[in-house]
C-alpha cells in the first residue's frame, strides 16, 4: 500500500503585482492541509501575498518539445468535468527555480482545448511548457487582511544569518589539496 | 511605576518567557523526527517562533532589571524556572505535541490579543506585533486536532489519551502569580479568569467538533510555578549543556 501523502504543487504570489509562480511541491492530506505546510515551506522567510496549491494529479502538464513532436501527454481527465481552466507558462530557464506562472484563465470545454486556445492567446513570449489546470482544483490562501497578515507579514521583519556567517573549526579544504602535478612520478 | 508593581512585572515576564522557552525546546525535539519532512520544518518555525516570543519576554524583564536573557535561560536551575508544568511534559507521540501546541496557541492568541491594550506600552507593542503569527500557529494546530480526533481509529484513541492526560496541567496557564492582581488593577495585564472563560468557550467547542470528550476529573492540576516535574531537570540538561560547557560557543 502507498502511504505517501499526495503531492501538491504550490504557486506563490510574491507581491499584488506580480504573477502566482509554481515554487515547489509538498504532501499533504487535504487542500487545506496542502496551504498550510505550504506556507511553512515556501513562504517563512521570502515576501509573500498570496499562495495557491493543485494536486499535481490535476495538472496537464506539456512541454515545448512534446509539442513539436506531436507527443503530448494525455491529460488528466477531470471530474465533474470543469469549464475554467488556469493556465501557467514557463518562459525561461535562467534561474534556479522553476518559475512556471500563471498567464491568465480561459473557459473550455477539456484540458487539450484549453492548452490549445492557450496557445492561440497568450503568444507574448515563447512556451517552454504548459501548465494546465481546472480552476475547481485549485485552493487559494485567504485574502482577508488579517489572513495575509498572519500567514505574510511577519516574514518580512525576521532577521536571518546566512549559512556563511557562522565559523567553522578547522580550515578550508583548499588548504589541504596539493599542488597539480605533485603526485606525477 | 511603583517598586512592588514593578516586581511583580517581573516575575510575570519571567513566567511568560519561561513558558514559551521551555515549549519551544519541546517542539524542536521534533526535528529530524517528524512524520513528513513539510510537518517537520513546520514544527521547527514553530518552535523557533516560541523561541523568538521568549526572547521578547526576556527583552522586556531586561528592560525593567538589566537581566542578560542568556544567563536566565542557560545558566538558571530547574527549582529557579517559572514556567507551568505543561509545558515540560515530554513530547510524546504527534497527537501529544500537537494537541499541546494547540491548547497553547488558542491561550496565547487570547492573552496577546487582550495583552495588546496594557497599559503599559513596550508590552502593548510587543503583544501586537506578536499575535500576528500566533494567528497562523493555531489554525495549523487547530487543523491537527480536527484531523487527528476524526481520522483513524488509532488517530483518534492517540489524540484523546493525550488530552485526559493534559487537560488539568493546561488549567495551569490560568492560575495568577501571587502578585499578578496588582498587574490587572494597574491594566498591565489582562486578568487571566476571563482569559480562561474565553479560552474554555473556544476549545472545548473545537475538541467536541473533532470528536474528542473532555475529560470528566481534570485529573491533576498544578497551582505553582515554583514546582515542577522531573522532567524539567534533564531538559535543562540538555538544552543547557553547550552554554555550560562553552559560555562563548563563538565557533562550532
Amino acid at each position: 500500500m502507498d502511504t505517501q501523502w499526495p503531492r501538491w504543487e504550490v504557486f506563490k504570489q510574491d507581491t499584488p503585482a506580480k504573477p502566482h509562480q509554481a515554487v515547489g511541491s509538498v504532501h499533504a492530506a487535504d487542500p487545506f492541509h496542502a496551504l498550510l505546510t505550504a506556507r511553512n515551506v515556501f513562504a517563512r522567510r521570502p515576501q509573500a501575498v498570496s499562495m495557491w496549491v493543485a494536486p499535481a494529479s490535476a495538472i496537464f502538464s506539456v512541454t515545448q518539445e512534446e509539442l513539436a513532436e506531436g507527443q503530448e501527454p494525455k491529460p488528466p481527465a477531470p471530474d465533474p468535468r470543469p469549464s475554467t481552466f488556469y493556465v501557467f507558462r514557463k518562459t525561461s530557464h535562467k534561474r534556479s527555480m522553476t518559475f512556471v506562472d500563471y498567464v491568465g484563465e480561459l473557459e473550455a470545454a477539456s484540458p487539450q482545448q484549453a492548452l490549445e486556445l492557450a496557445r492561440q492567446r497568450f503568444t507574448d513570449a515563447e512556451a517552454l511548457a504548459w501548465w494546465v489546470v481546472p480552476a475547481s482544483s485549485v485552493t487559494k490562501s485567504e485574502n482577508s487582511p488579517e489572513t495575509v497578515e498572519s500567514w505574510f507579514a511577519p516574514a518580512k521583519d525576521k532577521t536571518y544569518k546566512q549559512q556563511s556567517y557562522y565559523g567553522v573549526v578547522g580550515s578550508h579544504v583548499s588548504k589541504f589539496k596539493r599542488p597539480r602535478g605533485e603526485d606525477d612520478e | 511605576m511603583n517598586e512592588q508593581v514593578k516586581q511583580a512585572l517581573i516575575a510575570k515576564l519571567t513566567a511568560l518567557a519561561d513558558d514559551e522557552l521551555i515549549l519551544a525546546h519541546r517542539d524542536s525535539e521534533w526535528t529530524g523526527h517528524g512524520p513528513i519532512l513539510e510537518e517537520d520544518i513546520a514544527l521547527a518555525n514553530i518552535a523557533q517562533d516560541e523561541l523568538g516570543h521568549a526572547t521578547v519576554w526576556y527583552g522586556l524583564r531586561s528592560a525593567l532589571d538589566g537581566s542578560d536573557p542568556d544567563r536566565l535561560a542557560f545558566f538558571r536551575d530547574a527549582g529557579e524556572f517559572r514556567n507551568c508544568e505543561f509545558v515540560e511534559l515530554p513530547r510524546g507521540d504527534w497527537a501529544f505535541t500537537m494537541l499541546r501546541q494547540y491548547l497553547f496557541d488558542v491561550y496565547e492568541a487570547l492573552w496577546l490579543s487582550a495583552a495588546a491594550r496594557s497599559t503599559y506600552s513596550p508590552l502593548a507593542e510587543a503583544a501586537a506585533k506578536v499575535v500576528r503569527e500566533e494567528r497562523f500557529h493555531l489554525q495549523h494546530t487547530q487543523a491537527w486536532v480536527e484531523r487527528l480526533g476524526l481520522g483513524t481509529e488509532e488517530s483518534r484513541r492517540r489524540i484523546q489519551a493525550a488530552l485526559d492526560e493534559q487537560w488539568g496541567y493546561a488549567q495551569q496557564l490560568f492560575v495568577p502569580l501571587p502578585d499578578e492582581a496588582l498587574l490587572v488593577a494597574e491594566g498591565i495585564v489582562p486578568d487571566l479568569a476571563e482569559v480562561k472563560e474565553a479560552w474554555l468557550e473556544r476549545t472545548t467547542e473545537h475538541l467536541r467538533k473533532s470528536g474528542l470528550e473532555l475529560p470528566l476529573q481534570p485529573g491533576y492540576q498544578p497551582a505553582s510555578r515554583q514546582m515542577h516535574t522531573e522532567h524539567l531537570w534533564s531538559l535543562l540538561a540538555e538544552m543547557q549543556s553547550t552554554a555550560r560547557w562553552d559560555a562563548e560557543a563563538k565557533v562550532w
